[in-house]
């Protein structure tokens, strides 16, 4: 198991696929760890990508700083990985938390990059998502990392994935439970205490860029990620259908597939953003198609649009 | 080796020896919470902060009377020198960095706590296929859930304002209280049998 070195920290890693090749960063969302990428992996190594999968500080099997954890730390860990890929292509892409983490070293770093993929993101906190956060972040203190879990999986995932496990939620929950601790999550979730948004910085941000949005995401909902397709030049926004916060986890096919036609596009010189708005097919493999011209991405019911 | 206790009986119990082990190692750490933290209160509250003073004192305690009646103990003699080294790591030793001498005491008991109480997942070893009604097993899931909480009061006070100036100072002690207990609490593992993660096998 290879470890990077932040500072006095590890932070542990793994590459998998052919050395050279094209390489795909992910990174975790906040309660998670880089077996949940397997995958990922498994789907983007066959289709001859590199994939470098690792666990934020404060998860899984990198070290766990005692007190305070901040994005910054976050992002140069990230630049010292991206750093162990050596100078080919590199595609970023992160979900929820890492989706935030990505934008950051995309913001920074975006030289560094070939293409951008941020899930379920945000570059600010509106007031629902800071008393969710605030409330999550207050569950866990109360609860544990058991009761997060509790929050999160029903407000994540759809009935369609919780009806077969739901008389073995434990089993479900047990690995993230082992490997996070609460201290850690905590301070996770404190590195927001001092957020500012990034929405300024947005513009800044070159690189072709695949922004991916559940249908049914309410705790980062559509509007969180319309500013990131209104603010980057080169980006798009694809729904993807019946889908909730963590489709990652729930459609993996489908989302490894989207990853890779996007950097197949990117690296056969295809990819156009034009901020446009597309509907992701329901299995992987279909075809996206645009969001119907004139109706409003941002509603719920056909409503004639309003914004370009 | 196993990262879990085990293996477990036909009843899905955790062996004697690892529970007296285990039992006597938290109960030493707990007990010297328990016992600091009730030199530090005094008989009359003053100040807010010490009700919660007096929480932690009680939960410590109960942790430590829970884990005496719920463990099935056993003859272990190794304990008498284990207990001896474990007992000495306890010993207040007052933060480095921190000029106002009480000031440094309070900062090295929050960070021994919060190294027993962040550090330590006792729960994390019970198997899958431990006794749910098992008073062992029981116990540990208790102890590590009010660790949880009780690790609240340090949080808040590490990350206070009033320690805002010697902030580095407190993440360094901190960093070596966590790394003290976390090597304690892992030698203690691998003499039952039980290697956790390579995280916690960090110096």
């Amino acid at each position: 198991m290879p470890f990077l070195s932040h500072g006095s920290y590890r932070i542990r890693y793994e590459l998998d696929g052919p050395a050279g090749a094209p390489a795909y960063v992910l990174v975790n969302g906040l309660t998670q760890y880089a077996e949940l990428w397997i995958a990922y992996r498994d789907a983007l190594v066959a289709r001859r990508f590199r994939v470098a999968t690792f666990d934020l500080l404060g998860q899984g099997e990198s070290d766990k700083p005692a007190l305070f954890i901040s994005q910054d730390d976050q992002v140069a860990a990230l630049h010292l990985l991206i750093q162990e890929l050596g100078s080919g292509p590199v595609f970023l892409s992160g979900i929820s938390f890492g989706g935030l983490i990505a934008l950051r070293y995309a913001i920074a770093h975006g030289e560094r990059l070939a293409g951008l993929v941020p899930m379920s993101c945000f570059a600010e906190l509106p007031p629902q998502l800071f008393l969710l956060g605030n409330a999550l972040r207050a569950g866990l203190i109360l609860g544990g990392t058991s009761y997060l879990q509790d929050l999160l999986l029903p407000m994540n995932v759809s009935d369609q994935w919780l009806a077969p496990v739901l008389d073995k939620l434990d089993s479900v929950k047990r690995q993230g439970w082992l490997v996070n601790d609460v201290y850690a999550l905590q301070n996770l979730m404190e590195s927001f205490l001092d957020f500012q948004p990034l929405t300024s910085q947005l513009p800044s941000i070159g690189v072709p860029t695949m922004i991916l949005n559940g249908e049914f995401d309410f705790l980062t909902p559509r509007a969180l990620h319309e500013t990131l397709r209104v603010q980057i030049p080169d980006s798009t926004l694809v729904i993807v259908p019946r889908a909730y916060h963590a489709f990652t986890l729930e459609k993996p096919a489908l989302t490894a597939d989207l990853l890779a036609r996007f950097a197949d596009d990117v690296l056969a010189g295809r990819w156009q953003g034009k901020k446009a708005v597309w509907i992701a097919p329901e299995e992987a493999g279909g075809e996206l198609m645009p969001f119907p011209a004139g109706y409003d991405h941002l509603r719920a019911i056909p409503v004639q649009g309003t914004t370009a | 080796m196993s990262a879990f206790f085990g293996p477990m009986d036909a009843e899905g119990r955790v062996p004697a020896r690892q529970q007296t082990r285990v039992a006597s190692f938290l109960v030493s750490a707990h007990g010297a919470l328990g016992r600091r933290f009730a030199l530090a209160l005094p008989p009359r509250l003053e100040s807010a902060w010490q009700a919660e003073l007096n929480a932690q004192f009680y939960n410590e305690s109960e942790i430590v009377s829970l884990l005496l009646r719920s463990t099935s103990w056993t003859p272990d003699l190794a304990l008498a020198y284990l207990a001896a080294t474990w007992e000495t790591a306890w010993f207040p030793s007052p933060a480095e960095g921190i000029p106002d001498p009480t000031l440094a005491l309070a900062v090295d008991l929050a960070t021994l706590a919060h190294a027993v109480h962040a550090g330590i997942r006792p729960a994390a070893l019970l198997p899958l296929e431990a006794n749910a009604n098992d008073p062992f097993a029981m116990a540990l899931r208790r102890v590590e859930f009010e660790s949880g909480r009780l690790l609240q009061a340090q949080i808040m006070f590490l990350k206070g304002e009033s320690l805002m100036p010697f902030r580095d100072a407190v993440s360094t002690t901190l960093e070596r209280r966590h790394a003290e207990v976390r090597k304690l609490w892992r030698e203690m593992l691998e003499s039952i049998g039980i290697s956790r993660s390579e995280n916690d096998a960090k110096p």
